[in-house]
């Protein structure tokens, strides 16, 4: 009986430490372990043979460096959460690599001084940079009242324009990207042309085809791509080069109305699915593949990249031979297209206990050999930021075909980069401007006069007003 | 002392229910002193209130709760008086009538949004049949949120029967006895007999049904995702997108505030009308 009341009595103790402990154990195993291991977030490859690449390279920095590397791979849309969690509860990896890190991640938090200061490994790696995609990183800090680099360019991705070379080759039109007309109007005029074509062919099987699968939905960050490389050919500015808005000014107001309107004019015409305002990112990617649209502006070499591993086309006919990719068109003005890059850029975050390690650890994955064979298992996908690892022949060359046929693609793209007017994103210039473009505002715009039938003028001021606004909130 | 206190029933009590309390701390005290923390900047309001899709959305929510919750339950009421017929066909029809409740909704939602695709879905390639002309049912604000609407309706429908089934097998037969001896036809049983005794529940399922309708994330955002144009948001949605995808955390907590006096009142009138 004593001893029945002595364990009742003991018992709530018992059970306090063992609650104790339960709270209080993994903290102290985390601290046993804090300085020995690197904690490493990073974006979740499309292809196994990204992750593979990381993975190696991160086995490889455990054997050199004699510390352990928790790596984990996460997609991009929940990385991005994972890390905007992280940095509110900072609570934080200690280095993080997510697809949207260079709008949504950089400018926001290198403005809240919650990013470590990278700019000594920056200077270390300038000479191997290219100059154009590190300025993405070179963002202003709220605290310090001074710019610096808060972030590690890797890689880029551009618009690029995919089409089905056999569906024009069905209705008789020319399929060579040669012959393709780069004119603005005879450019989308041939899309246009090509969706008339096929349906009246075969009404049974092209009957629900469109010509253009142009992404204008406020869910899409293509839908931004889209706008702003249209308001580069309409020779339209939103910031000056201080990161100061001038989407008010006559010239720029007026760009902005002609981009507006064309794309209201584009999606009105029945040429682009009615679905255009209402998809993600991927959609656009599965009605290509699909066949449902003829052709459409994607950035980055996804589209083609799935198709070259494509278990059920082993020969990569519909790489090589049945898609192609060709540029931007020119401009309503006559001039080449210029381009935008988004820029992807790895992050150390101020509260990580291990930034010395941290950057040894970029330093580590960036080394050109190492770096070059990850970015070459995204299958061109990605363009490196370092011009060393871009001479690569493969960037010019791409893959070479089972017949000996030519890469259509990754040619294209490095063209793109290397030989054509291309700059950086502009939300580096101030942090507002990376929440312009989390509000989407000009997909916003784009859906005002698509379907609430607003005058592009309307839907223009109320999008400037609205950037204006966003501005202002940032002292 | 001590020992006093080691043999007091109060603090074994005390001690026996500390885990609870400790997770109750965590997850629930600590996290709603945190929103509320962040929800007292009264910057993140100005800027709501200066957004236009905030505006926007607390209209689609009024819509989404007044008429997705009203229509629900008044179709759950009427076809429970329907299963509560006492054939067998009834029966597999009550467990057939229960597979939307029963399916996960994500796969509910996307094939949803396969059917409403406006180039091959189920919809418009029956429209297109009769000779009608298709509908982007999901790139236009009316349509979408009437979709979002029918989806709800669909996948709720068959609980909320079921409540109101349990009420109406409650009610005892003598009344409706009783009611045919009056010559009572079916409809005066509905309204004298069935309904008096239903409005309580009716109402409690109502305000119950309005209170997790107001927070639901799940079918706004894996149907629409706020487009076309961020026009088909819920408070739930909105607050999601300025947390996670523009990283402010202050907004999306000013946005649930902004609801919560409703909820509250909800709540206050379920706990009064159950006098709990």
């Amino acid at each position: 009986m004593r001893t029945r009341r002595l364990l009742l009595w003991r018992a709530p103790w018992i059970a306090a430490l063992c609650l104790a402990l339960a709270l209080i154990g993994p903290g102290l195993a985390g601290t046993a372990a804090a300085g020995e291991k690197l904690v490493v977030w990073w974006n979740k490859g499309y292809y196994p043979e990204e992750d593979a690449a990381m993975q190696k390279i991160a086995k490889d920095f455990e054997a050199k460096n004699k510390v352990e590397v928790d790596l984990s791979f996460t997609a991009q849309e929940d990385l991005l959460k994972k890390i905007t969690a992280a940095l509110i509860a900072r609570r934080v990896p200690d280095v993080a690599f997510c697809f949207f890190n260079d709008w949504q991640v950089v400018p926001k938090y290198g403005w809240n001084d919650q990013l470590a200061d990278v700019s000594d490994l920056i200077k270390e790696l300038r000479p191997r940079y290219n100059e154009k995609m590190l300025e993405v990183a070179y963002v202003m800090n709220n605290k310090t009242k001074k710019r610096a680099y808060y972030g590690i360019p890797i890689e880029a991705q551009t618009m690029h324009i995919h089409y089905w070379r056999d569906m024009l080759r069905e209705v008789g039109m020319e399929d060579d990207p040669a012959k393709i007309p780069m004119k603005w109007d005879d450019y989308w005029g041939y899309w246009k042309k090509a969706q008339d074509a096929l349906r009246k062919k075969d009404s049974a099987k092209y009957g629900k085809l469109y010509g253009i699968g142009m992404t204008m939905s406020t869910r899409a960050s293509d839908t931004l791509y889209n706008f702003d490389m249209a308001l580069l050919s309409f020779n339209g500015e939103l910031l000056d080069k201080n990161g100061k808005v001038i989407a008010d000014q006559p010239k720029n107001r007026e760009a902005i109305i002609k981009t507006l309107k064309w794309f209201g004019e584009l999606f009105t015409s029945g040429y682009v699915p009615p679905d255009a305002t209402n998809w993600s990112d991927g959609d656009n990617n599965a009605g290509f593949h699909s066949k449902s649209i003829v052709m459409t502006p994607n950035p980055s070499q996804s589209i083609p990249a799935s198709q070259f591993f494509n278990k059920d086309d082993p020969q990569k006919t519909n790489y090589f031979d049945n898609m192609a990719t060709i540029e931007w068109p020119d401009g309503p003005d006559g001039k080449k297209a210029r381009y935008l890059s988004a820029v992807k850029t790895v992050i150390i975050p101020k509260d990580s206990k291990n930034q010395k390690l941290a950057k040894e650890f970029v330093r580590f994955v960036v080394e050109p050999a190492r770096f070059l064979e990850y970015v070459k298992a995204a299958n061109g996908r990605w363009y490196p930021a370092f011009t060393d690892v871009a001479k690569d022949p493969f960037w010019r060359a791409g893959h070479k075909g089972p017949k000996g046929q030519k890469d259509p693609h990754v040619p294209v793209a490095t063209m793109i980069y290397q030989d054509r007017d291309n700059k950086a994103f502009e939300h580096w210039k101030h942090p507002a401007n990376s929440q312009v473009y989390d509000e989407n505002i000009w997909g916003k715009a784009m859906a005002r006069i698509a379907i609430d039938k607003w005058a592009p003028e309307k839907a223009a001021d109320e999008a400037i007003e609205r950037m204006k606004t966003i501005f202002a909130g940032y002292k | 002392m001590t020992t006093r206190l080691l043999h007091n029933r109060t603090f074994h009590g005390f001690m026996f229910s500390a885990p609870l309390l400790v997770l109750f701390g965590a997850f629930v005290i600590y996290p709603m002193g945190f929103g509320i923390y962040y929800a007292l900047d009264r910057d993140s309001y100005r800027a709501l209130f200066g957004d236009p899709t905030f505006r926007q959305t607390v209209w689609n929510t009024v819509w989404y709760v007044g008429v997705a919750v009203n229509v629900k339950l008044f179709l759950a009421l009427l076809l429970s008086g329907i299963l509560d017929y006492p054939y067998r066909w009834i029966r597999i029809l009550s467990a057939l009538f229960l597979i939307p409740w029963a399916i996960p909704a994500l796969p509910g939602i996307l094939s949803f949004r396969w059917m409403l695709n406006s180039q091959w879905g189920i919809f418009n390639h029956l429209l297109t049949k009769f000779g009608l002309s298709s509908v982007p049912w999901l790139a236009q604000h009316d349509t979408a949120l009437g979709a979002i609407m029918v989806f709800h309706i669909w996948k709720y429908l068959p609980f909320w029967t079921i409540i109101f089934l349990a009420g109406r097998r409650a009610i005892p037969n003598e009344l409706y006895e009783a009611a045919a001896i009056d010559g009572a036809q079916p409809v005066q049983n509905f309204r004298f007999v069935t309904f008096p005794l239903l409005r309580n529940l009716y109402l409690i399922c109502t305000l119950l049904s309005m209170v997790f309708t107001l927070g639901d994330f799940t079918v706004p955002w894996l149907l629409a995702g706020g487009a076309p144009g961020d026009s088909t948001h819920v408070l739930a949605t909105l607050a999601y997108r300025y947390t996670f995808h523009m990283g402010r955390l202050e907004w999306g907590m000013a946005t649930f505030a902004v609801a919560l006096p409703v909820t509250l009142f909800f709540i206050f009138l379920l706990l009064r009308w159950v006098k709990i």
